[in-house]
């Protein structure tokens, strides 16, 4: 029996992070990493892309090897180990090798959980052929790297359209294979608002990637190297299924050595790390933490939480000052050609809780609309309607989303409101970004709405009204002939900005009626919505997002 | 060939627009001005850097029966040429 200062169990993101940042703070302790994988301290997040071939050398996805994390760090490394059991009173862990078949017992000072999450799988029906699978650890990224070189340009059913299932699904087709994403939801990427997961799957789809959503898989049928998957929008036959509709936190040991859980059965954990018992640590996508606006206990399974939470549990286990205080719960997709990113409260989530919000979508351009390169994106913005402090922010399309989303969840993290954020001092040059940033833009015209100086809808809103039954109202398309042309909303006319008051006698019976007026972007809309105002018109919106970031049909 | 060619290229005017650093409503409001001021059989060429542009042409092109002779992107630069309907 061996006597260490801290052991580890799990050896991914969170377990070697905290392993080696322990090392930095406690030269003298002796420390393991015990791990029931083969590999250590892996890429997990990257494993899609090693799929599809753009991240091609497997080595790459290793961040350290067993034998350099051992001797970099003075790490005792025990892969293809299981930690069976825990003995809180005596600190003893009973390890068995999954080699050997050997079982003995360790001592802990200090005890480090970091045992991940698993991927769900849900209880289906023929969910055991050799077709499914879910993509975790490399190992099973092997597996179906395996199948998909050796049945080549086949067919994907990818069920659950999340980050996983996205990435995924871009990967295979890169590969030449036919991709169906199947998703429950009525959306894919549900941690986001509608639309702008409709944006997303449009682009998917112009992408020849095939997605139903509000689709249950029934049934795995078929043996071997095909399979139909049972759906119930259809049959769909494949070569590989993978099961991607989320992951569950792996805290059986926890539970089975009486430690508290919290949030979605994780280990509890306070800010420091420390579980219910004050020897026992965890950290990563098996434990709690906290949300940032809502201070509520929650579970945000992440790569980038897993490394920040499991360094600073690492110095409160060592003695030294360490607090990790929670997430907004960031996050960023890239489908194609398109990104979507995301943190704090989407609009939905936000009227869920019952919070009074105003929320705004403003297209921008990423850099000079004149400079190369230059390419559209939109700005979503979640506001307490009475502080305008900023809660959530949602950014997509085509350009580059995670510089405005940083600038945002730096803003947010430190509380501010959007007026906070309307003047901010952005790096400024037309390689890099407009002259007013499109983080201050987006502020600027969520002000607007606040002060009621503009009402907008967006384009779910819009659709529903201009669908709906009795609708007798006008969309007013403010652009240039030529552009109209080009496509506009069903039922649109088209009435260019300068040309209003010469020809306000076609639109005079809509005076005291629902108007919509609609541009490409929203400020020749906006443009638009104050020329009507002036003249009386007393219900216009615009649309907002435009008809660039219209989901549905343009005529 | 060559005759055809140059009987041809006597009859046909070639108006060529550059619009690149343009955007919203930039460039495709200047190929429909050129249009407008062309005969059937003529040429416009234009030269763009907004990226939307060349889902637009293609539908403007589609929707005014007007030809898209060509359409190129290279290095961040479109290139159309798109003749008018005779």
């Amino acid at each position: 029996m061996t006597d260490y200062d801290l052991i580890v169990v799990g050896g991914v993101a969170a377990g070697t992070k905290a392993a080696a940042k322990a090392r930095r703070q406690k030269r003298g302790w002796k420390i393991a990493v015990i791990t029931q994988e083969s590999d250590v301290s892996y890429a997990g997040c990257g494993l899609p892309y090693y799929l599809g071939g753009v991240i091609p050398a497997r080595g790459s996805l290793i961040v350290k090897t067993p034998e350099k994390l051992k001797t970099a760090n003075d790490l005792d490394i025990m892969v293809r180990h299981r930690v069976l059991s825990i003995d809180r009173a005596a600190h003893t862990v009973l390890v068995k090798s999954l080699d050997s078949g050997e079982e003995f017992t360790m001592t802990y000072g200090k005890l480090f959980l970091a045992t991940g999450a698993q991927p769900i799988l849900p209880p289906i029906p023929g969910a055991d052929n050799p077709c499914v699978r879910a993509l975790r650890t490399v190992a099973d990224a092997d597996a179906i790297l395996e199948r998909v070189v050796r049945v080549k340009k086949g067919k994907a059913v990818v069920v659950g359209g999340g980050f996983i299932g996205i990435e995924v699904a871009e990967n295979l087709s890169m590969r030449g294979w036919e991709v169906t994403i199947v998703e429950m939801l009525p959306q894919i990427l549900p941690p986001f608002d509608a639309e702008v997961a409709l944006y997303v799957q449009r682009n998917l789809e112009k992408k020849w990637i095939n997605v139903l959503t509000d689709a249950k898989v029934t049934a795995i049928e078929g043996r071997g190297e095909g399979a139909t998957v049972k759906t119930s929008r259809g049959d769909i036959e494949a070569n590989l299924v993978l099961m991607s509709i989320g992951v569950k936190p792996s805290s059986e040991l926890a539970k089975a050595a009486g430690l508290e859980l919290g949030a979605r059965g994780a280990i509890r954990v306070d800010r420091s790390g420390k579980t219910s018992d004050p020897d026992v640590y965890a950290s990563g996508d098996c434990a709690t933490t906290f949300g940032l606006l809502t201070k509520a206990e929650v579970w945000a399974p992440m790569g980038s939480t897993a490394n920040k939470q499991a360094r600073a549990t690492a110095l409160a286990l060592t003695g030294a000052q360490g607090s990790f205080p929670g997430v907004l719960g960031t996050m960023a997709v890239r489908a194609f050609d398109v990104s979507a990113a995301k943190t704090g409260l989407c609009e939905r989530e936000a009227r869920e809780a019952g919070l009074d919000i105003v929320a705004v979508t403003v297209p921008a351009d990423d850099r000079a609309h004149y400079f190369p390169g230059s390419l559209k994106i939109a700005i979503k913005l979640v506001a307490e309607r009475k502080t305008g402090r900023l809660l959530g922010a949602q950014v997509y399309g085509l350009g580059v989303v995670d510089k405005p989303i940083d600038a945002l969840v730096a803003g947010i993290t430190m509380g501010a409101t959007a007026n906070d954020l309307a003047n901010a001092d952005f790096a400024y040059a037309p390689p890099f970004s407009t002259a007013i940033n499109p983080v201050n833009l987006a502020c600027n015209v969520l002000l607007n709405k606040m002060e009621g100086k503009m009402e907008g809808v967006d384009c779910i809103a819009a659709r529903k009204m201009i669908t709906g039954e009795g609708w007798d109202g006008l969309i007013l398309d403010t652009r240039e002939v030529p552009e109209f042309t080009i496509g506009s909303l069903p039922g649109a006319i088209n009435i260019p900005n300068a040309e209003i008051p010469a020809r306000l006698g076609e639109i005079e019976r809509f005076r005291d009626k629902d108007v919509l007026t609609v541009c490409n972007f929203g400020r020749g809309a906006y443009e638009g919505y104050l020329r009507l105002k002036n003249l009386g018109f007393s219900r216009v919106k615009v649309l907002e997002g435009g008809t660039r970031f219209w989901p549905y049909e343009l005529v | 060939m060559a005759l055809r060619a140059s009987l041809e290229g006597a009859k046909m005017a070639v108006k060529e627009i550059d619009a690149r650093g343009m955007q919203c409503p930039g460039p495709i409001v200047e190929v429909y001005k050129a249009m407008n001021a062309s005969q059937p059989g003529d040429e416009v060429r234009v030269q763009v850097t907004d990226r939307g542009f060349i889902e637009d042409i293609k539908v403007w092109c589609r929707k005014t029966g007007n030809e898209l002779v060509s359409l190129e992107e290279k290095d961040n630069l479109i290139r159309a040429v798109i003749r008018k309907k005779g």
